[in-house]
């Protein structure tokens, strides 16, 4: 039995959500582990939030200043800005004027 | 007894391909090889695929994040993980539930694992292919053999007490690393013979032709919903557990979320190309459950090229899928036990095995008590963990901490505030659906019965239990009181 355009569309369109996303999450996180790795050989720390992550906990700190989990919220945040401002290489992507504007809370 | 000093640093996987294997060998189990595939056929072949995925990406996916986020955020096991967020009090118990539904499970799965290494050995005999074999009578006489299948039962229990003895890295990971690239690559070659033979496109199209109108019934979507719950282990404690060993700057969200969700279902994908082109082929009706793998199936092998080989890659692929998925069941209690007593890493692994081997002999003996306790703890036993899990991230930590603490910091990917009305609403009212929908459909029925046992007695149990021992320690304020998101 030949196979319909629409079997065939299908299993394609399968193949590619299950295969082409798990692949792609692969690669991706094993690639950022390469990454970490080496910038960890290079420095003893390094930062942990992205921009947007990092102005997001920013927020929350200062809408929740009362949170029985802001005084760990306020660490994370201040050792976050504390290696980017000491350490030459980052993992996500901040530019030199994002880092500039950034103050310990 | 939850006031025993540290013992040791505790362990860490040594590698990120470790972790992800260690979440997808955990996941993947006998459900994605004999249940998937025919469901996905019964109910709409595409349609229902898609309908599956959606939900993966919906609810299986956020869940599995904040599963592993709590324990990375804790570094604890369960019991240690739901102190961390509602202090010492009774409520620590729901925590002991996630551990019995996981004994109670693994109870019935060491003897299934039995039964895949039996074939598994029999194919590498070339049982299968030799003249005059007769599946189903081989088949039944090994289930009427109580010697056997305790014996097996036994074997799987003494194997996996031996793995865990050696540790997270130099015996869980070390395996995984092997047995499910193993796996992978035996239904990788399985599917190759599959689609090479004459008549394998009436199988792809059982699986992959789409009947739209399925996506109409509320059937197709309970089906998948069930699918994309159970197959991925959401909430039973075992993405918590792997998450908590991993190391400082791990993600959370790309490997513990996408990648396990995905990935794993990717091999109930594989599962299907691998099985029903082959079955189609040789012109036999798809089935469910333990007769697709042990009696139709064995019936194609005699009738392909080659077909001894094929056996061998399928079963062997087959024990080391189910094998990996007992390993780290059993590890949520080796785990939280070492944790919480005063007991060595040795002497817990000894002790969880010896009492779950204990629990399982029933179950090895007879296959009706087995599909019983499959029954009661697949339908309220694992979605009672699961509420147990959710419901604390959800509603007492609070999935905006969780997200800004833990799941965004070291991530792979952003996770947006999409995410916290998902785990804290639409995650807990889908199980509390699944649970009520399966008690309407058993209404009155003896599982039913053990399903509400099971759903009233284990956090009673687990309550009465951490009141008392909780009670033994000074007291102290909960670490995360409230959860106002």
């Amino acid at each position: 039995m030949a196979l319909s355009a629409g079997v065939l569309g299908m299993l394609a369109f399968i193949l590619l959500a299950f295969y082409g996303v798990a692949g792609w999450a692969l690669v991706r996180t094993l690639r950022q582990e390469s990454r970490k790795a080496e910038i960890l050989e290079e420095q003893d720390r390094m930062d942990t939030y992205s921009p947007k992550a990092l102005a997001e906990l920013r927020d929350w700190i200062e809408d929740n200043p009362d949170d029985p989990l802001v005084d760990e919220a306020r660490r994370r945040y201040n050792e976050c800005v504390d290696t980017l401002e000491t350490t030459d290489r980052h993992f996500y992507d901040w530019s030199d004027r994002e880092i500039d504007r950034l103050e310990q809370i | 007894m939850a006031d025993t000093p540290a013992k040791t640093a505790r362990a860490e996987w040594g590698t990120r391909f470790g972790f992800l294997m260690a979440m997808i060998g955990a996941m993947v189990g006998a459900g994605n090889i004999w249940r998937f595939p025919y469901i996905a056929g019964n109910n709409g072949g595409g349609a229902f695929i898609l309908a599956y995925l959606a939900l993966l990406f919906l609810l299986a996916v956020p869940g599995l994040m904040a599963e592993v986020a709590l324990g990375r955020y804790t570094g604890k096991g369960v019991i240690g993980a739901f102190r961390e967020v509602v202090g010492r009090s009774g409520l620590v118990g729901f925590g002991v539930v996630v551990l019995l539904v996981n004994v109670a499970l693994m109870s019935y799965y060491s003897p299934v694992i039995g039964w895949t290494l039996y074939y598994a050995i029999h194919s590498l005999l070339f049982t299968f292919t030799s003249a005059g074999f007769q599946p189903e009578a081989f088949w039944t006489a090994f289930l009427d053999n109580p010697v056997l299948t305790i014996g097996l039962h036994t074997v799987v229990m003494g194997t996996i007490a031996a793995v865990l003895a050696l540790g997270i890295r130099r015996g869980v990971e070390r395996l995984v690393v092997y047995a499910v690239p193993a796996l992978v690559f035996s239904l990788v070659v399985m599917t190759i013979r599959g689609l090479t033979l004459p008549g394998a496109s009436d199988g792809i199209a059982f699986i992959f032709g789409v009947q739209w109108e399925f996506l109409a019934r509320s059937e197709t979507w309970i089906t998948a919903l069930g699918q994309a719950l159970f197959s991925t282990g959401l909430g039973w404690g075992i993405a918590l557990t792997i998450g908590s060993y991993l190391r400082e700057y791990d993600d959370v969200p790309l490997g513990g979320g996408v990648f396990t969700a995905i990935g794993e279902s990717s091999i109930g994908v594989l599962a299907a190309l691998a099985i029903f082109p082959v079955v189609f082929a040789v012109g036999l009706e798809p089935d469910v459950g333990a007769n697709l793998a042990f009696i139709s199936l064995v019936q194609v092998f005699p009738e392909i090229p080659f077909g001894g080989l094929v056996a061998i890659l399928f079963f062997v692929g087959f024990f080391l899928a189910t094998l990996t998925s007992g390993l780290l069941i059993t590890e949520v209690s080796v785990t939280t036990i070492s944790e919480e007593t005063r007991l060595d890493r040795t002497q817990t692994v000894l002790g969880v095995c010896g009492a779950i081997w204990l629990l399982g002999i029933p179950s090895a003996y007879s296959v009706t008590i087995l599909n019983y306790l499959d029954f009661v703890f697949g339908n309220w036993g694992l979605p009672l963990a699961t509420l147990a899990i959710i419901g604390v991230i959800g509603w007492v930590l609070g999935p905006q901490r969780l997200r800004l603490l833990t799941v965004n910091r070291n991530a792979g990917i952003y996770v947006g505030h999409w995410w916290n009305p998902v785990v804290k609403y639409v995650i807990p009212a889908v199980m509390l659906f699944i649970v009520a929908y399966f008690a309407y459909d058993n209404f009155g029925s003896p599982e039913m019965i053990g399903g509400m046992l099971v759903l009233v007695l284990f956090p009673i149990i687990g309550y009465a239990l951490m009141s008392i021992l909780e009670g033994r320690a000074p007291p102290e304020a909960a670490e995360v009181p409230g959860g106002d998101d």
